[in-house]
């Protein structure tokens, strides 16, 4: 049942639910988005006062503590039997965020290599304990039809927000505007696990029900792919692909002022809303597919979309180099706007894809795996290949030439697995018949 | 005219350059800045911007192509001189041996200036007259009503299957068509910058605009199904017809009449797609509820 179905018998639990899912979500990935991935860069080149690669070095440290976390803790969840007990998850969650808040306020203090580091260290774990967490309610919270557009909802508020939003990608900013936004989360969550509000209780009663009629995974219908299995590595090899062409790409184009400036840091609110809008069209286009295609399909959108965008990008740069007059009026808006349509779209179907994967007794691991190796090690990789390609001054169009190479190869190797695996399936039915 | 919006016409020159079988890797292209024609060295010279200026009593034995800027001859061209767009003047007592071709832009030849041959090739579109647009709203009406009619009676479960996938699932195609449209289009342009991919590009778009006439059919067909008309390819036909007359009535609507016309072409592209041309019906995978 879609939790659409529940509005005419004005039966608002399993609304609210998703509300709450979308908004833990939301408010953790936009603490990802902004305060991890762009304030610890500026906490540790300007307070602290360690170099760039020094910097990258801890970052691709922090990605692979958080893995390392992630994983022993998701398993930890599953052998416990916390992925199955509602109330126990929330209470995690508010254990996660309550600590993580502390360190939000501690961030902007930090001058020493040594507390940056023991930082990172509490950061990991928190993160690592955090997202198999998080994802796993939406086997309580979000019906297997609406997680599509719930994922495409989390995507589009969070990139909508720190897009639009006028920050400064600075630790400071980053500190104050996280710490007044976690403090009503934080009594939020208090408030749920408390046990002493009637109302919440009988609402967490609701919730905890429903959970056993949402059910496993779409993709673990009839039965469940194994942890081992290729139908559950493949995704994963997949979301690694994209992570690390995004995470590759991204770190160069950051830090190219030419580049950044005229798009998602640009001094005109006009045209960061314009990414900001395009991000929320973006999701809600990957949303409405992800409910009507299957993963095939999807992932060639991804892989297609960085392709493109990485060969408008490469190709912006080399007619800039041959007619240097023409970068005169700046980098083409195109470009950006064709990267947010791409990581909207990979964003809303890492959403959604990790939670359908799985089933109430294996979701800690398949989140922890999925997002951990997906995500966070690509992270890491793509940092230290970054560095690599720092170290052996790699020019801009070189840097961002491998990773459009990177994207071709995938959407190719995607398109020759789907079209080899079509063939062997003939080909047994043959032999078979 | 700014350097990037030239480039389209570069990429003509050098297609032009090509097709004469003149090297387009000796061309010497000007951007930006000040530019004296005498001293260039290569025999052709696109002016995408800045100005180039041919001194007096100078001469200079190259073909020009200006796509921008201002390009100004005071001496003697010995070459052609083609202009696509920005500016060319001939000043008093200059010349141009050869042929001097206008096909936008400004071209001023002053009193005392002297051109061998001069042409021109206007492609500047004029506005229509009331009569000349009902004409041709009259002739798109009946070629699309014939195709529709024609592809009605030999293969009617085509459009039929097409127009279930419009109807039943218009959201998903015109996700899909958006995307689809978006995507190729931008492909297309930078497959052609590339130049030797030009005939895939223009294929390319080609086939485009076939979908988008498919679409037409379609909707066409739709639209025939709810008329009182018994015959199928006689109802198609006027169905186009009606189409044609609401795109036609939607463009008069300012902004919202753009959108829902862009939103009919993005949802009959889709479904176009998904369908495989009304070969196959189209259904969504099947979610467990």
């Amino acid at each position: 049942m879609r939790v659409t179905d529940h509005l005419p018998a004005w039966d608002w639990p399993p609304l609210l639910g998703t509300l709450l899912f979308v908004a833990l979500m939301t408010a953790g990935y936009y603490y990802n988005v902004t305060f991890v991935q762009l304030g610890l860069i500026d906490l540790g080149t300007r307070l602290v006062g360690l170099t760039e690669t020094r910097v990258s070095l801890w970052m691709a440290g922090l990605a692979l503590l958080t893995l390392v976390a992630a994983v022993g803790f998701g398993v930890a969840m599953d052998r416990r039997g916390w992925s199955r007990a509602f109330r126990t998850k929330l209470r995690i969650l508010l254990a996660v965020v309550t600590v993580q808040f502390v360190l939000t306020l501690w961030a902007p203090t930090i001058r020493s290599e040594a507390a940056f580091g023991a930082w990172i260290v509490a950061a990991s774990v928190a993160l690592g304990v955090g997202f198999p967490t998080s994802f796993s309610l939406a086997l309580d919270l979000v019906p297997v039809p609406d997680r599509g557009y719930v994922a495409a909802a989390i995507t589009a508020l969070t990139y909508f927000a720190a897009n639009a939003l006028p920050l400064e990608w600075s630790i400071g900013v980053f500190s104050r505007v996280m710490a007044v936004a976690m403090l009503p989360g934080i009594l939020a969550l208090a408030v749920l696990v408390s046990g002493s509000v009637a109302r919440v209780e009988s609402l967490l009663d609701c919730l905890s029900e429903q959970s056993k009629t949402i059910g496993p995974g779409r993709f673990c219908r009839p039965t469940p792919p194994g942890t081992r299995s290729l139908a559950f590595w493949w995704p994963v090899v997949l979301m690694f692909g994209v992570f690390f062409v995004d995470s590759l790409g991204f770190l160069r184009i950051i830090e190219t002022p030419t580049l950044v400036l005229a798009s998602w840091q640009s001094p005109e609110l006009s045209t960061r809303l314009l990414i900001a809008v395009v991000h929320v069209i973006g999701a809600v286009m990957a949303g409405v597919l992800y409910v009507n295609f299957d993963l095939r399909g999807l992932f060639l959108a991804v892989f297609g979309l960085f392709a493109l965008t990485h060969v408008m990008y490469t190709s912006d740069l080399r007619v800039a180099g041959l007619f240097p007059a023409l970068a005169r009026n700046g980098p083409s808006i195109l470009n950006p706007l064709f990267y947010a349509v791409a990581v909207s779209f990979y964003t809303t179907l890492n959403f959604a894809l990790w939670p359908d994967l799985s089933t109430s007794a294996t979701v800690g691991t398949r989140s922890a795996i999925g997002i951990g190796v997906a995500g966070w090690l690509a992270t890491f990789l793509s940092t230290a290949v970054a560095l690599y390609l720092d170290h052996a001054e790699y020019t801009l169009l070189s840097h961002l030439n491998l990773v459009n190479a990177l994207a071709l190869l995938l959407l190719f190797g995607l398109l020759v697995g789907i079209y080899g695996r079509r063939m062997v399936r003939l080909a047994r039915a043959e032999v078979a018949g | 005219m700014s350097a990037l919006e030239s480039l389209p016409l570069l990429v003509v020159v050098v297609l032009l350059l090509s097709a004469t079988g003149a090297d387009p890797s000796a061309m010497t292209v000007v951007f930006d800045g000040e530019t004296d024609l005498a001293v260039v060295d290569n025999e052709v010279v696109a002016v995408g911007g800045g100005t180039a200026t041919l001194e007096p009593n100078a001469t200079a034995a190259a073909t020009v192509f200006v796509i921008g800027g201002d390009v100004t001859v005071r001496g003697t061209l010995e070459g052609d001189a083609r202009v696509f767009a920005g500016n060319l003047t001939v000043a008093p007592g200059a010349s141009i041996r050869g042929e001097l071709q206008t096909i936008g832009g400004e071209t001023t030849v002053a009193p005392g200036g002297t051109v061998e041959r001069r042409t021109s090739l206007a492609v500047a579109p004029r506005p229509r007259s009331p009569v000349e647009r009902a004409g041709f709203i009259l002739a798109q009406v009946l070629v699309m009503a014939g195709l529709a009619a024609l592809v009605a009676r030999r293969v009617p479960g085509l459009l039929a299957t097409v127009g279930e996938t419009v109807t039943g699932h218009a959201l998903v195609s015109g996700v899909v068509g958006s995307l689809t449209v978006l995507t190729l289009l931008v492909l297309f342009v930078y497959m052609a910058f590339t130049l030797v991919l030009v005939p895939v590009s223009v294929l390319g778009l080609l086939g485009m605009a076939g979908v988008g006439v498919y679409t037409y059919l379609v909707y066409g067909f739709l639209i025939g199904q709810r008329l009182p008309v018994t015959r199928p390819d006689v109802a198609a036909a006027a169905g186009v017809g009606a189409y044609v007359l609401l795109l036609e009535g939607l463009g008069f609507v300012p902004l919202l009449g753009t959108v829902v016309q862009l939103g009919l072409l993005a949802v009959g592209f889709g479904a176009v797609l998904l369908s495989y041309f009304g070969l196959q019906t189209w259904e969504p995978v099947s979610l467990p509820r």
